[in-house]
């Protein structure tokens, strides 16, 4: 089998982790970590997923501005999310 | 500005042109109706929590799993693929497709679940956006499955990067809309 890429790799584990870490945060909602804070983990935590498969996966950190971009447009649709979970 | 300089800009994205409009336009109505979920729920806070409580949540951060996995291959198969390991990129993305596959068997368990409750698409808003979204998400899992299979047949490195972006795509849908249905408490 030819080599694996070390940036896929790399891309994956962090999709893996940020899920994993996300999946605690609200499953200790119920047990002590505040409803409010662990949402707004959750969403951040979504935003930085999002931006790993746009980057790795779809290939844009080979064009920095478009990543940017999509970058803010994800941040700001999370803000306006995590606006309507808070009121 | 000249057609010269906006070109320029566009040409910076990898992959087809038609490709990303495509992901945009799939990122603006899913995007649209995660946010209408969250202003319907505003109607009915304790509800929506009531009703989210039904969700297979460890079923849903495995699909999570499964998901981003079939992307790491997807994107491997192109990367092996263009280094002309043709074999192997077919494999990757047979592989990638089973995933989907496995997804797609996670989804219909998680909804036959629901069906033996007796919870359907009208029992309360909640579902109604759930199957909606989720279902028009699954639709998007059973042709990116077809896709794959269909590029590992019909292997040049356009078709297999085409069908690696829609994948993608399915994949970031996933990772906004997980968080959104099934963590928000």
């Amino acid at each position: 089998m030819p080599a694996l890429s070390n940036r896929l790799i790399a891309a994956w584990a962090w999709l893996a982790g940020l899920g994993g870490l996300a999946a605690l945060i609200a499953a200790g909602v119920g047990q002590g970590v505040p409803r409010r804070a662990a949402g707004a983990a959750i969403l951040v935590l979504a935003v930085l997923k999002a931006r790993v498969i746009l980057a790795r996966y779809l290939d844009l950190d080979r064009a920095r501005a478009w990543l940017s971009g999509f970058g803010w447009a994800v941040t700001l649709w999370a803000a306006l999310v995590l606006g309507l979970y808070l009121v | 500005m000249s057609d010269a300089a906006s070109g320029s800009a566009l040409d910076d994205l990898p992959g087809e042109l038609l490709m990303w409009v495509l992901i945009v336009s799939e990122l603006l109505v899913f995007g649209a109706g995660l946010v209408a979920f969250m202003a319907v729920r505003l109607t009915d806070p304790a509800g929506f929590a009531a009703a989210q409580d039904h969700l297979f949540r460890a079923g849903a951060a495995l699909n999570t799993m499964v998901l981003v996995s079939s992307g790491f291959l997807a994107a491997q198969a192109l990367r092996w693929r263009e280094a002309g390991a043709r074999g192997a990129a077919r494999w990757a993305l047979v592989a990638a497709a089973a995933l989907g596959v496995v997804f797609l068997i996670i989804k219909g368990a998680e909804y036959a679940a629901k069906s033996a409750d007796g919870i359907g698409w009208d029992t309360h808003a909640f579902f109604t956006f759930y199957y909606l979204l989720t279902g028009f998400h699954a639709a998007h899992v059973v042709a990116g499955v077809v896709l794959l299979m269909l590029v590992a047949w019909r292997d040049a490195v356009a078709n297999i990067q085409a069908v690696a972006m829609f994948w993608h795509m399915v994949d970031l849908v996933w990772v906004l809309l997980y968080p959104v249905i099934y963590l928000l408490a």
